[in-house]
């Protein structure tokens, strides 16, 4: 993404080769389409190819470590079903090829760009950070559930 | 959304998903956004605010219609029922 600096590309190496422990990988669904092209309603999508620029932006921040799987629902659509995705752009964190079930839908900057970081970083070092009583809580989950937070840039 | 995205690197049940609000009116609309964080569980219950990890799960658990024993506070923002739209 040309809008970050150089700078802070840097520290955000600086950061993961010391934070990052084990592999992560991304999954960023997307179509075609920018924010420079304009597409009839529906057919484009705004915000992917600054989607797609973040997420190569944190690969090549630690290329050992973080893997980038783009999936163009356009021609995979049937993965983008089974995956359970219904919007672009989607950034979907995992520790391994499954199917992330940390998410991010719409470009993540601001709050969400820092919170995008954070899930990498506990991803990578299998880091909840969650107190003993929030564990034994959501062990009784036994049904797939579904936390939507919505947010905005600032 | 760092508690959902935490919960669910701990729970194989969940699945936290990150809205940018702005970007997606539709469900910003369907769900009846006003203020940020917003948080639907199960597209059925959803409670506004940022709350501290005990009550974030609980209320989690308790929109999830998994009965839960009271052992904080009760959440600063009920959780309240989204009508069918």
């Amino acid at each position: 993404m040309t809008v970050i600096p150089e700078q802070v590309r840097q520290q955000l190496k600086d950061r993961f080769e010391t934070v990052l422990t084990g592999p992560v990988n991304l999954t960023l669904y997307t179509r075609p389409g920018s924010s420079r092209l304009i597409l009839p309603a529906g057919v484009g999508c705004a915000t992917c190819q600054d989607a797609r620029d973040m997420a190569e932006l944190l690969r090549d921040a630690a290329p050992e470590k973080i893997t980038l799987d783009v999936v163009d629902i356009t021609r995979d659509e049937e993965r983008a079903l089974a995956d359970g995705v219904p919007e672009v752009p989607t950034i979907a964190v995992a520790s391994d090829a499954e199917t992330g079930r940390i998410r991010f839908q719409g470009l993540p900057t601001g709050t969400e760009f820092a919170a995008l970081i954070d899930a990498v970083e506990r991803v990578s070092r299998d880091e909840a950070g969650l107190s003993e009583e929030s564990l034994e809580a959501l062990a009784k989950l036994t049904e797939p559930t579904e936390v939507m937070v919505f947010a905005t840039p600032t | 959304m760092s508690l959902a995205n935490r919960m669910a690197l701990a729970s194989p049940q969940v699945r936290a998903v990150c809205v940018e609000a702005n970007e997606f009116p539709y469900l910003s609309n369907q769900f009846r956004v006003r203020g940020v964080p917003h948080t639907v569980i199960n597209r059925k219950a959803a409670f506004v605010g940022a709350l501290p990890e005990p009550d974030f799960v609980a209320a989690v658990l308790e929109g999830a219609g998994v009965p839960v024993e009271e052992p904080h506070e009760a959440p600063s923002g009920p959780t309240t029922e989204i009508a069918a739209s």
